[in-house]
């Protein structure tokens, strides 16, 4: 009762103390940074000539709009109902190997969804297909199998690399829940599994919504899988305009509605993240007892491996073959690892080193804007704080639209450089970093650096001193989640690079597209294992992997 | 010597209509121990903080030795000030050991200095063999020897602890009182301490300081505020007393319970209040009594019966653990205490 109080008069206190200067000039700044772009799109699509207007809205915007929300609804539906039953059985039966399972069950997070798309459709394509060809050699016949192609395709490929985001969420809250909640609900007379659908998955909601949400904005973002899968969405429509027909206009118009559509999304998820948690890890807490599957073990671990295998282990294996193949013939080796300023190194080396500037400047832009939002928590700073995350509303291929048209007028020396690229990873991510950093900012006691401060350190030594070695760990989690998303980064990077600055995944998606699978394979897997590194680093902070 | 003087300390938070801190002002001397004592949100711990200087007073002085550290002209930040500060969950720095956390206040010092003062700190809080573990091993009575000898390391001028001991259970908070008492009176520091805890404030504070609602309601030696309560507010805060209306006579006072023989400077027949503790109150088993048993409460030691006068008015009263009398039962209550009680006017 009394630790309440005085949480409740430290924040008074951080509302009647005078925001710093300094810090609320850094944090305008970085918002000033992140505005820029969203409003050149705004300003662009309102400034098209009403022609462009009518021209798109008599034809395709109607179209494109549909096939979006279709697909938007599809994939979050499709997450949603696998992360949360993959999330129920690592967390809450006997289901034997749970430990090995969550591992699986996160990695894909590692695998692209076009590379995930890349090795379904090679297995799958009706026509010359691995699968298909298999059948019609054994049958002497054509089988009918199911096409990938399309808007089934595209669903389920971007359900099975998505649905991580949500299993991570629903069982971590899973294991956050109390096991006297479920207690008290069969001693009010419940089944376990009217308790299940009456109590548990009910506390889950707001924290499942978040997740679902963040995935409705990755779809809306999405353009490689859909580009691949021919299933046409306002990101690919805008890649065509912009990368083929160059129409300026209707790439701004459709942009303008994608992210007006996002910022709706992106809206609701704010909303929720305030209340995403009816539950908290408590002293007292307990694990509830695990449900007895008995029978059902075995169609449990089927249908566990189903998910494993379909969005892990079948890519990861597709890929080694691919690249012993490509081992094997001299002239494909020659082609990947040729030497020069090509070659491999270079793919290397770009793609870690414009990720990893990326990682360093969210990283630091956020800072501020956490601080800010922190330790003067009032409507402004939770407005900039807000406003700084808006990059999760912006699809790569408008920011790459954005940045293309301002750096020509403002920037012109920054044209056709790879720091464009850097920027474009930066606006896209710095969501990730602002997160991180007000996550690790609020798990530090404000009581830490008053002590700092009574013990005679100026309000900068302590961060120095103070601050910044206990929050470094949550820093580095916000680093190498932006790294990891702008390794995996393709359509921004595909429209915005200099030509010759090729990455991992700009050379996986070149070659991949053209047909040279063996090719592209050492270089996709490349891509995979040094996405896997800081994805390890991360998954080992979350609770269920401790 | 003055070690501390605050004068007309003023503090209002955003948004509230009610200040924090109204007008506070008192003294400290040197080596001296005061105790803030007060319900949730009395101003205690905002005051503390204002002379810590992690808060600055709307108006009013804080002077530390002599020195202005804060007024309307001047605001020395807290890291030029030289007061220790106890926070109330202790604020140790998970990322240093026991030592390195004693040793953070110790600055220009030689290392040798630095070794010396830390091992001196260590040995006078006993934690020597644990100097080189990290706060997350550490029990909840070590983590606040440590937040201790963090703080008096420097040599601070003024100690400032805010409930030190909330977070501990209750048994330690006994065992923690005393051997804090003992370090704080060998080091001769002058020290404040906050606290909800009337009992923790009376053990702690050579003087005690009784606020509420952002104002110092009485200050005092612990014997003064407990017995010489200047406020009815004293007096129930610190004592949990009932309070039974009177009439002054040439007698003394009339009480629906009889009357009571003290004499007060006051008029005749002025309405007073008297404020009677359980164990000024005792009671006869009587079938004409004046009141009627309402709830019977198991002390251990004694029981505390709580009676309902045929006014309504209620009161309670400590026996002896052995009588034990149902409710409902009619009793004859009257004042046993062989001590002046305290009288308020109602005036």
């Amino acid at each position: 009762m009394e630790t309440t109080h005085t949480h409740r008069l430290n924040l008074l206190w951080l509302k009647s103390n005078p925001i710093s200067p300094r810090l609320a000039i850094a944090a305008g700044l970085v918002a000033l940074f992140v505005a820029v772009p969203l409003i050149y799109i705004f300003i662009r699509a309102l400034g098209a000539e009403p022609e462009a207007w009518q021209r798109l809205f008599q034809t395709r915007i109607w179209k494109l709009l549909g096939n979006t929300l279709v697909l938007v609804i599809a994939v979050t539906s499709g997450t949603l109902l696998t992360g949360v039953s993959m999330a129920w059985f690592t967390e809450r039966t006997d289901m034997p190997g749970r430990k090995f399972f969550r591992w699986m069950l996160a990695l894909p997070l590692a695998v692209p969804a076009y590379i995930g798309g890349i090795v379904h459709l090679a297995l799958l394509r009706p026509r010359g297909g691995y699968i298909p060809q298999v059948l019609e050699s054994i049958f002497g016949q054509p089988v009918p199998t199911p096409s990938p192609i399309g808007f089934w395709g595209a669903a389920f490929i971007l359900t099975l690399f998505t649905y991580p985001y949500v299993y991570l969420l629903s069982a971590a809250a899973f294991r956050s829940l109390h096991a006297s909640l479920e207690e008290a609900a069969r001693t009010f007379g419940r089944s376990p599994f009217q308790t299940l659908f009456q109590v548990t998955l009910p506390a889950l909601r707001p924290g499942l919504a978040a997740g679902a949400l963040l995935v409705a904005l990755d779809i809306l973002a999405e353009y490689g899988t859909v580009a691949l899968l021919r299933y046409e969405t306002f990101s690919s429509a805008i890649f065509v305009q912009l990368s083929g027909r160059y129409d300026r206009s209707a790439a701004s118009i459709l942009s303008g509605i994608l992210v007006a559509l996002a910022i709706l999304i992106l809206w609701s998820e704010l909303r929720l993240q305030g209340q995403a948690r009816y539950t908290q890890m408590e002293s007292n807490w307990r694990p509830a007892p695990p449900v007895m599957l008995g029978k059902w073990h075995i169609p449990a671990l089927l249908l566990v491996t189903c998910v494993v295998s379909a969005s892990l282990l079948l890519p990861v294996i597709v890929l080694t073959v691919w690249s012993l193949q490509a081992f094997l013939d001299p002239k494909t080796l020659t082609t990947v690892f040729h030497i020069g300023s090509q070659g491999f190194g270079s793919y290397v080396w770009n793609s870690l080193w414009s990720s990893g500037l990326a990682a360093l400047m969210a990283v630091i832009f956020s800072l501020p804007v956490a601080l800010l939002s922190v330790r003067y928590p009032n409507w402004f700073t939770r407005f900039i704080s807000r406003f700084c995350q808006v990059g999760y509303a912006i699809p790569g291929v408008v920011i790459a639209l954005s940045l293309v048209l301002l750096v020509n007028r403002l920037l012109p020396f920054l044209y056709a450089t790879p720091f464009v690229v850097v920027i474009a990873y930066v606006l896209r991510h710095m969501p990730q970093a602002v997160r991180a950093s007000e996550s690790a900012l609020n798990q530090l006691s404000p009581s830490l650096e008053e002590a700092a401060r009574t013990l005679g350190r100026t309000s900068f030594q302590t961060f120095a001193q103070v601050t910044l070695p206990l929050i470094l760990p949550g820093l580095m989690a916000g680093g190498s989640l932006v790294f990891l998303t702008s390794l995996k980064e393709l359509p921004a990077t595909l429209l915005l690079r200099p030509a010759g600055f090729d990455t991992l995944a700009v050379r996986v998606w070149m070659w991949a597209t053209e047909g040279f699978y063996s090719q592209a394979a050492p270089v996709a897997l490349l891509l995979v294992l040094a996405s896997a590194f800081p994805l390890y680093f991360l998954l080992r902070r979350e609770q269920i992997f401790k | 010597m003055t070690a501390l003087e605050v004068r007309n300390l003023v503090k209002h938070f955003h948004g509230t209509q009610q200040s924090a801190v109204n007008n506070i002002s008192f003294e400290l001397s040197n080596g001296e121990i005061l105790a803030l004592v007060g319900p949730s949100g009395c101003g205690k711990t905002t005051t503390l903080r204002m002379i810590a200087g992690l808060e600055r007073p709307d108006s009013g002085i804080v002077c530390l030795n002599d020195r202005v550290v804060a007024s309307e002209s001047v605001f020395v930040p807290p890291e030029k000030r030289g007061v220790g500060m106890v926070f109330q969950d202790h604020a140790l720095f998970p990322h240093l050991t026991v030592s390195e956390n004693i040793a953070f206040g110790l600055r220009g010092q030689s290392p040798a200095q630095i070794r010396q003062t830390v091992g001196e700190m260590l040995h006078l809080v006993g934690l020597l063999p644990l100097s080189k573990r990290y706060p997350h091993a550490l029990s909840g009575g070590e983590r606040q020897r440590v937040a201790l000898a963090r703080a008096l390391a420097p040599r601070p001028v003024l100690v400032l602890m805010d409930e030190p001991f909330s977070s501990l259970d209750a048994d330690l908070r006994m065992e923690m009182r005393e051997h804090v008492r003992r370090i704080l009176k060998s080091m001769q520091a002058t020290v404040i301490f906050v606290t909800h805890d009337q009992e923790e404030a009376l053990y702690m504070g050579d003087r005690l300081a009784v606020l509420q609602n952002g104002h110092i309601e009485q200050i005092g030696t612990p014997e003064e505020i407990f017995h010489e309560s200047n406020t009815r507010f004293v007096s129930e805060f610190m004592g949990d007393s009932d309070f039974l209306m009177g009439k002054v006579t040439s007698g003394g006072i009339l009480t629906e319970i009889g009357l009571l023989k003290q004499v007060v400077d006051l008029p005749v027949s002025t309405p007073v209040e008297i404020a009677l503790r359980a164990d000024d109150i005792d009671f006869l088993v009587d079938g004409s009594g004046n009141s009627v048993i309402v709830e019977r409460f198991f002390r251990g030691a004694f029981n505390i019966y709580r009676l309902r006068l045929d006014s309504g008015q209620t009161l309670h009263a400590s026996t002896s653990h052995t009588q034990i009398l149902p409710v409902g039962m009619r009793v004859r209550a009257f004042i046993s205490a062989e001590h002046p009680l305290t009288i308020f006017s109602e005036a």
